[in-house]
């Protein structure tokens, strides 16, 4: 007689996999070994309601989604990618280093890749396939591989996630994520350089040196919110939660006051498709809530940690293990899934281990971004192929060496937790 | 507009009252205590309640079947008629559950009704109910899924679920 904990597993997988919402699934399964083991039905009610009703930090979410659509609505964007223009136009492969420097600049004030991907997508893989200047999938690949620095890069919604299940710092968190998402942002610009040239892509025509101050005063805007969540989160004035309502404002000011491209009609349609991004992940959090109370009564971090214990891992030997997990299941399976279900049972191991958490934080995030671009599932493949009208195999192909460079930023991360630690560290961290 | 419509546009003016009223307390809470020295509490209890409501009301009543975030490596795969099968069988599973949960569900609820919410004091029974709004809602729309499922038509044919946008599905992350 298999156990119940046993039978709850392949209930899920079985409702999951035959296509049930992913929540839902875990609702399911949950009631379902509720049922088998003989527990108070009520449970899954009470687990989902308080967990939710409890966990303030998780407010960041609904309103970095707020914000990230709002951006995206607005003229934001535009003016950004053509201060980029300005910056790195003029290099071989110019249009491919202007996407990854928005990015970047972008991930400053966003906490979403593929919130990151759709926006600045929208306008940059135009630019690029443009007169045939880019072949379409490699525009594509470059805009769904850039879009991963966002939420490496503060703020960021899977480090709220991964801050609720660690009890890590999400202040310290978001500073360790500063040096890996530029160097994420270097080593992109390397890779599209060396392919550029192997393919001698085109360089944009220099824009004259007066012209730049002018460019800079539009995208002026868009450039000033990175530092006011920066100052406002580290200057003791908000919270990172209240700072995804700062941003939010911010960008509704800036897109209704000063670029006057928001129409009424348009603001409730950006309220309405957050408030159902905000569903469909809150419903994902609230599953994963009552299937973590099922694995916590059956003990199973511990059973993980005194397993993974037997092999006697150093701490990088199991951080390896942990990328490699990670990076299979990330190709599988969707990535609020991975932080919320799979995370907490590794993380009393890496406790045990002495890993730092803040250090954990930043690899976990890193290999739940890359996953976003790893096949058969990568929301982010997904996404550019359905706006470019390509194959997805084509977008894998072409994002295969972007993958390789952010595997090597990940091997990094891993070996050497100075780079993530350094800048918390300055900050005051004790870790 | 039929009464369908009617119904999904007021349930969505609901999605976006609950989302504007979150984001609204939010700037409140930050000027208050930043510019007049005066820490609200009741910002904070009003922002969590919206949050709690918009994913349950969100749950039952906005998010299309089609925007879920599903697993779709197989359910994407195969054809029509297999997809109706999957759906039959996911959609009793769940109506079992949901309903077998559903008397235990109420109780706890009810049970709610003697604590209070720190700062407004609100019964628990109030703000908690969305649940029981929630599971109802959902053992309703998955009786839909299953009677289609049952007649032949899938809610997932016209747009099939590898789409998701930043408005959908996995936009979180």
């Amino acid at each position: 007689m298999p156990s119940s904990f046993t039978l709850c597993i392949l209930v899920l997988v079985a409702l999951a996999a035959l296509g049930l919402p992913i929540g839902l699934s875990m609702i399911g399964a949950s009631i379902f070994y509720l049922l088998v083991a003989g527990l108070d039905l009520g449970t899954a009610a009470e687990q989902l309601l308080n967990g939710l009703f409890n966990s303030y930090v998780l407010l960041a979410v609904p309103l970095f989604i707020l914000a990230a659509d709002l951006m995206n609505m607005g003229s934001l964007t535009d003016r950004l990618l053509k201060f980029c223009l300005v910056l790195v136009g003029r290099f071989r492969g110019g249009l491919g280093h202007v996407n990854v420097v928005a990015n970047v600049i972008f991930a400053g004030m966003s906490g979403s890749a593929i919130a990151d991907a759709v926006g600045i997508g929208k306008v940059i893989i135009g630019m690029m396939t443009r007169d045939g200047k880019y072949p379409v999938a490699y525009a594509g690949a470059i805009t769904a591989s850039a879009a991963i620095i966002g939420p490496i890069i503060p703020p960021s919604i899977p480090m709220v996630v991964y801050a609720l299940v660690s009890d890590a710092s999400i202040g310290f968190l978001f500073l360790a994520g500063v040096v890996p998402g530029l160097l994420l942002g270097v080593i992109f610009m390397v890779t599209n350089t060396i392919i550029a040239r192997h393919r001698n892509y085109p360089v944009e025509p220099p824009v004259p040196l007066k012209e730049i101050p002018r460019v800079a005063m539009t995208a002026f805007p868009a450039l000033l919110l990175p530092i006011i969540l920066l100052v406002g989160i580290y200057g003791g004035v908000m919270t990172p939660t209240e700072a995804a309502a700062v941003a939010a404002a911010y960008a509704l000011l800036a897109t209704t006051l000063i670029y006057r491209s928001l129409s009424l009609k348009q603001f409730y349609e950006v309220l309405l498709s957050s408030a159902k991004s905000t569903t469909s992940v809150g419903m994902l959090i609230g599953g994963a809530l009552v299937f973590n109370y099922v694995v916590t009564i059956e003990n199973i971090p511990t059973s993980v940690q005194s397993f993974i214990g037997g092999f006697h891992l150093t701490q990088v030997a199991f951080l390896l293990l942990v990328n490699a997990i990670l990076l299979v299941l990330g190709c599988l399976l969707e990535g609020t899934t991975i932080l919320l279900v799979i995370v907490p049972i590794l993380i009393p191991t890496a406790k045990l281990l002495g890993v730092d958490m803040v250090h954990f934080g930043v690899v976990v995030v890193l290999n739940v971004m890359i996953g976003l671009l790893t096949p058969p599932f990568g929301l982010l493949l997904f996404v550019v192929a359905n706006m470019t009208k390509q194959p997805l195999i084509a977008v894998v192909r072409e994002s295969a060496p972007f993958i390789l460079a952010a595997v090597l930023i990940l091997l990094l991360v891993t070996f050497v937790p100075d780079i993530p630690l350094w800048l918390p560290r300055l900050a005051g961290y004790k870790g | 507009m039929g009464v369908g419509h009617r119904l999904r546009a007021w349930a969505n003016h609901v999605a976006v009252f609950l989302i504007a009223t979150m984001f609204v307390c939010f700037l409140l809470q930050i000027v208050f205590r930043y510019f007049f020295n005066q820490p609200l509490g009741w910002t904070e209890e009003v922002t969590i309640l919206c949050w709690l409501w918009v994913v349950l009301w969100g749950a039952a009543f906005v998010v299309r079947d089609e925007e879920e975030i599903r697993f779709d490596i197989v359910y994407g795969a195969v054809s029509a008629r297999t997809r109706r099968v999957f759906n039959i069988i996911t959609s009793v599973a769940l109506i079992a559950l949901l309903a077998v949960s559903l008397p235990a569900t109420v109780k706890y609820v009810l049970f709610m009704k003697r604590e209070h919410s720190a700062y407004l004091r609100i019964p628990f029974v109030y703000l908690y109910s969305i649940y029981v709004i929630f599971a109802v809602a959902c053992i309703i729309r998955q009786a839909r899924i299953l009677w289609r499922a049952l007649r032949g038509t899938t809610p997932t044919d016209s747009a099939l679920v590898s789409e998701p946008s930043a408005s959908t599905g996995g936009g979180a992350l």
